[in-house]
């Protein structure tokens, strides 16, 4: 009797649930509007990620759901507007959004640059969506990830290149239209040139650094950088970023600094001081891209050059020269390492391929994430455990230094090696320790510093020692 | 034993043939209990709430999308899966046909099959040419179905008369033991307005007479009283009329209201077809004065922008008292359980009303979005707020799954609602998020 009532109860609940459905449907028609919203979004849909292009509004709203889904670890921001007065949005994930915990690299994704090319912007709203999914379904490595390093996804730099772009009519876009912001600059050749400076300094002799001195005032007042390129130099400066990718389409290829020719000429492998650890992180991009890496791939357009590329990369001089971009002012202005990735040989592609661009890149995307694990990390402290913001951080064989942040943290990506480290801080006296180098994770090395002043005082007191050792001896 | 048994089993099938149809729903709920509006649950009342609301519209939204493909609940229905797709769609279309021509009948014993029905053939799914089947120009059907002594033809040119169909019907359901065979049915031809809840009645009334039959028999073979399933319940019905006496009122208060013509036709799927019997009219609210939230609700609503949208609730509602009415008069539960659920019932209401309002209120200003998009406006505020909704739901979930580790309680909602309010207003000033936007989700929040 029970089980029968049971089963008859089902059937009432059924009636409920019609007369709840009624209630909720309102004067909604039922059938057709409905019903193929879902079907197309079925059809494209797949836990969450709708894969079709989003334009501004679909992107803004697309961050959203995912911080909706995902409060817990992540938050929205902006890093300004663009000309046209969209914003420029982020989406951070880390098990602390919105705070630096001490210790926890920095990592950035920057996409669709140049506003035709469509697909980085793409991959990271899916890949934002897809982190926040696979967080909650406790993937080990996503959790990990989210956990230990502090992601900030900015799926569009140029979103009124975007528009421009997207508005095109038909299914192929220009090459060139949405490709510059809306007041027709090209973004990634708007970055101050450091790339000439610090080859004058290689060879007069000069910072290898941190080449942008009075950075603010420097920024804010050059009326040549477009809003997005001042916003994104306010951003490098404010955060300090470790690790970073900017994605770009019309190739298919994960290219590294430099970006410009020493020499000027048109192109020629000019590699910076890290080119190992360069080489290395391009291919932790493109050896999870089948297409990407295949060397047998043809070239996208029948006469293009792609000699200089190896296993899926390039340097970037040794393809085209590119002054001014956005890759090496990260690398000469700031300790994060940046690789420029080219995504596809069309830089628009249709929107039914979006889904087989997302299955191309996503183990990628997480790899090269995970990249920022690697090398040399710690901290520099003075000998009261108060941290030494700024502090020096140099690697015997390296000409590029990396500085410490505001907790005194810092992060050295290297190749496995054995190295040796010097941190150094004005007014204390620099220390040197030997490492060897894994390929993963990261070795901790932290430094504890003797300002001058700490060793004066010392010194002072080793003296008196003496001089009261003498004394007595000698019996004065 | 064996006999009373059996006994047992054909009066449980007749009883399953006497509790009520699901009205425009294809698929039996989950849940395995007397629906109460969240309180006295497991889970806590804002999962349930949001997880509840979701699954109703997909159903909905799949049964609509999906008229013609079946699909079988898949825990509790073994025997069905011989009845197949195209004897629904033989069904169906004969019922099509038959309803064109038969708008002002008022006929108690008109059975909605015709004889296109074959029942017999459940199993030969093969060979059917569903075209064919839903040729409505092969049809000869123009005459009431019970005077019609000739023109009515199986597939296969023999002919079958209503009585034949219903029979068919009653005997499947007692061999099959499953009273599943019929909601299919009707449900599905109430789902595409292709008949009235009254017709479904009858229907159902006479499936049910013909069922019985079967049962005595059986019963008479066993050499049991025969009219022991009868006695039974006609004893039930003995003690019903006192416990169902607020039902019974409402009951006869909707039979004797009086004909509203500007109602139209409550099933927001049929056409024009009228109604037999349950009319409704403003006058009698006064007894659903054991549904104040229904009352409340139905007062809600404008006549005249919803009167079909009134008449369906009213109907449903209707439908819902019989439904509880009959297995209370079958015995399938006792009246106190009848009554106990309708109670529920309406405070079920209470809460599927609040959600849809608010869903109203995210809807309309959703639409005041500014769209720049070349999509469909219609579309986008829906989807929008759609995923929003999927979004928090999601959050929530995985938020309650996190915390039990952590806390004894559930985590602390309150301090997640303040901590959304504050986001939601620090993004309307980055320009994040639009401020209906953040009203809105401010609002799905402290509504949980």
């Amino acid at each position: 009797m029970a089980a029968q009532g049971g089963r008859a109860l089902l059937a009432l609940c059924g009636a409920l649930v019609a007369c709840g459905w009624l209630l909720g449907a309102g004067a909604q028609e039922p059938g057709a509007p409905a019903a193929g919203m879902r079907r197309r979004r079925r059809l494209q849909q797949e836990d969450g990620i709708s894969f079709e292009y989003h334009r501004y509004p679909e992107l803004r709203e697309a961050l959203v759901s995912v911080w909706l889904q995902c409060t817990a670890i992540s938050r929205i921001y902006t890093v300004g507007r663009s000309f046209e007065g969209r914003e420029l949005l982020v989406i951070e994930l880390s098990d602390n959004p919105g705070v630096h915990e001490p210790g926890e690299p920095e990592f950035k994704y920057i996409g669709n640059m140049h506003g035709n090319e469509a697909v980085g912007r793409e991959l990271l709203i899916f890949l934002a969506q897809y982190l926040c999914n696979e967080y909650q379904k406790g993937n080990e490595t996503i959790v990990k990830l989210i956990h230990s390093t502090r992601i900030h996804i900015m799926p569009s730099l140029n979103p009124d290149g975007f528009e421009k772009a997207a508005s095109q009519p038909g299914e192929l876009k220009d090459w060139f239209v949405g490709r510059s912001n809306a007041q027709g600059i090209d973004l990634n050749r708007n970055f101050p040139d450091l790339d000439r400076i610090v080859y004058v300094n290689e060879k007069e002799g000069g910072p290898n650094n941190h080449l942008l001195k009075n950075l603010k005032k420097i920024v804010d007042q050059n009326t040549k950088l477009a809003p997005e390129t001042k916003a994104i130099i306010h951003w490098i400066m404010d955060i300090p970023f470790v690790l970073s990718a900017n994605l770009h389409g019309g190739d298919l290829v994960a290219n590294y600094p430099y970006d410009e020719t020493r020499t000027g000429s048109a192109h020629e492998y000019s590699s910076c001081p890290d080119d190992a650890i360069f080489q290395s992180l391009a291919r932790a991009y493109s050896s999870f891209n089948p297409p990407m890496s295949d060397p047998k791939r043809p070239p996208c357009r029948k006469n293009d050059d792609d000699s200089s590329f190896i296993d899926g990369t390039t340097n970037g001089a040794a393809w085209y020269s590119v002054p001014g971009g956005m890759q090496d002012f990260n690398y000469l202005s700031s300790n994060c390492f940046e690789i420029t990735v080219e995504l596809s040989c069309e830089k628009f592609p249709p929107e039914e391929t979006l889904k087989s661009y997302w299955e191309d890149n996503k183990n990628s995307l997480i790899s090269y994430l995970e990249q920022i694990h690697r090398g040399v990390k710690g901290f520099v402290r003075d000998l009261q455990g108060n941290p030494i913001a700024n502090a020096t951080i140099s690697v015997e064989g390296i000409d590029h230094d990396v500085t410490s942040a505001k907790d005194g943290d810092y992060w050295r990506l290297l190749v496995p090696g054995n190295y040796k480290l010097t941190a150094s801080a004005p007014g204390y006296l620099a220390i040197t320790k030997k490492v060897a180098v894994p390929y993963s994770p990261a070795v901790g090395v932290d430094f504890e510093l003797e300002s001058f002043s700490e060793r004066k005082e010392e010194e002072k007191e080793e003296l008196m020692e003496w001089w009261k050792m003498m004394s007595e001896t000698l019996n004065f | 034993m064996q006999a009373v048994s059996e006994a047992k089993r054909g009066r449980m099938g007749f009883l399953w043939t006497g509790t009520w149809i699901l009205v425009l729903v294809l698929q039996s709920s989950p849940i395995q209990a007397f629906p109460k509006p969240g309180g006295s649950q497991e889970k806590p009342l804002h999962n349930r709430e949001l997880s509840a609301e979701r699954p109703l519209n997909e159903q909905i939204a799949e049964a609509e999308a999906d008229k013609i493909k079946k699909t079988y609940p898949p825990e509790n229905k073994p025997g069905e899966s011989n009845y197949s797709f195209v004897d629904n769609l033989n069904l169906l279309k004969a019922i099509t046909e038959k309803e064109k021509t038969e708008k002002e009948k008022q006929s108690i014993r008109s059975s909605p099959y015709d004889n296109k029905l074959n029942v017999e053939d459940a199993d030969s799914t093969k060979n059917r040419r569903l075209i064919d089947d839903y040729d409505s120009t092969k049809s000869g059907l123009n005459h009431k179905f019970q005077d019609d002594p000739d023109g009515l033809h199986q597939l296969d040119g023999t002919p079958l008369t209503a009585e034949d169909i219903v029979q068919k019907i009653a005997t499947r359901i007692y061999e099959e033991n499953d009273r599943g065979v019929f909601d299919k049915i009707v449900s599905k031809l109430l789902n595409l307005g292709l008949i009235t809840e009254s017709q479904a009645h009858t229907l159902e009334d006479e499936v049910a007479e013909v069922l019985q039959k079967l049962i005595s028999k059986e019963a008479n073979t066993y050499e049991e009283e025969p009219n022991k399933p009868t006695s039974v319940t006609e004893s039930q019905a003995g003690k019903i009329p006192e416990k169902v006496t607020p039902m019974a009122t409402i009951q006869d208060g909707f039979t004797n209201g009086q004909n509203d013509e500007t109602v139209s036709n409550t099933l927001t799927l049929t056409n024009g077809l009228e109604r037999r019997t349950k009319i409704y009219n403003e006058d009698n609210f006064e007894e659903l004065q054991y549904f104040p939230n229904f009352y409340a609700l139905l007062k809600s609503i404008d006549s005249e922008k919803e009167a079909k949208e009134k008449e369906t609730l009213i109907t449903i509602m209707k439908t819902l008292i019989d439904f509880v009415k009959m297995m209370v008069k079958y015995g399938t539960i006792s009246p106190e359980e009848g009554v106990s659920y309708l109670e529920n019932l309406d405070e079920t209401i209470a809460l599927q009303t609040k959600n849809k309002l608010e869903k109203n209120v995210t809807d309309n200003k959703s639409k005041l979005f500014p769209d720049d998009n070349p999509r469909g406006k219609t579309d986008e505020p829906k989807g929008k707020t759609e995923a929003y909704l999927e979004a928090i739901r999601k959050n929530i979930e995985w938020l309650k799954k996190h915390n039990k580790k952590g806390n004894k309680e559930d985590y602390d909602l309150s301090k997640m609602r303040d901590f959304i309010n504050q986001q939601a207003d620090a993004y309307v000033e980055k320009g994040i998020l639009d401020e209906e936007e953040a009203d809105a989700i401010k609002r799905i929040y402290s509504s949980l």
